[in-house]
């Protein structure tokens, strides 16, 4: 995701060398993804299929940060 | 000795094949007070040997806090992937060993420009965030 938005930065953050971080983030089981956005922060627990985990991970930003692509090509 | 085995070694150097582009792997580390850089650079050191697109950059964060900041890293160890000039925004916090290392080997296909199997909805769904999104996974090493 961070590969294809400039907008993405991503950690793969590894729980047990980073204790203050998981502690932090309530991290009792892995994967868990926090997402933080303009609009808050999201928890996504476990693995889920592209499409939703995607769906999941924007719902931490407001819909102002999503402009419509279609409209802003036209 | 190799941390790799023979046979890991020859399918990651296959694989590694498929890259098209060099990926530069920032590894950020300190001198004192870090008790897995050590092993952290060891893992990394089995990768260059294995494709001539895959380099090692050290950057000591204490000495090169500019440089670290640059990155957003404020802790080690940790590994930033660059393409070229080119900051793929993906990073590693921790020693990438045991199930992190496939998930380090992954994105540095990624980069590398093996396509990802992102579909194209959803690669445009990604392209029209135009806020910063931070994105944190939790993993450990089994």
């Amino acid at each position: 995701m961070a590969f294809v938005s400039p907008n993405i930065t991503a950690y793969a953050v590894e729980a047990t060398e980073y204790p203050d971080l998981a502690r932090k983030y309530h991290v009792s089981g892995v994967p868990k993804t926090v997402v933080s956005g303009d609009d808050g922060e999201i928890e996504i627990l476990g693995a889920l299929p592209q499409d939703a985990y995607i769906e999941q991970a924007l719902s931490a930003l407001s819909p102002t940060a999503l402009h419509e692509d279609t409209k802003a090509t036209k | 000795m190799a941390l790799i085995s023979q046979a890991d070694q020859d399918k990651l150097r296959e694989t590694f094949n498929e890259m098209t582009s060099p990926v530069r792997l920032l590894f950020f580390t300190q001198t004192l007070d870090c008790e897995t850089c050590l092993q952290t650079r060891q893992i990394l050191d089995e990768l260059p040997p294995l494709s001539d697109k895959i380099s090692i950059e050290e950057v000591n964060l204490v000495l090169e806090s500019d440089k670290a900041r640059r990155y957003a890293i404020d802790r080690v160890p940790a590994i930033a992937l660059v393409s070229g000039e080119k900051d793929s925004r993906i990073r590693f916090l921790g020693t990438p060993a045991g199930y992190e290392f496939v998930s380090l080997i992954q994105a540095i296909l990624l980069v590398g420009g093996r396509p990802s199997g992102m579909t194209e909805e959803n690669r445009k769904r990604l392209a029209a965030v135009d806020k910063p999104l931070t994105m944190q996974v939790f993993t450990t090493p089994t």
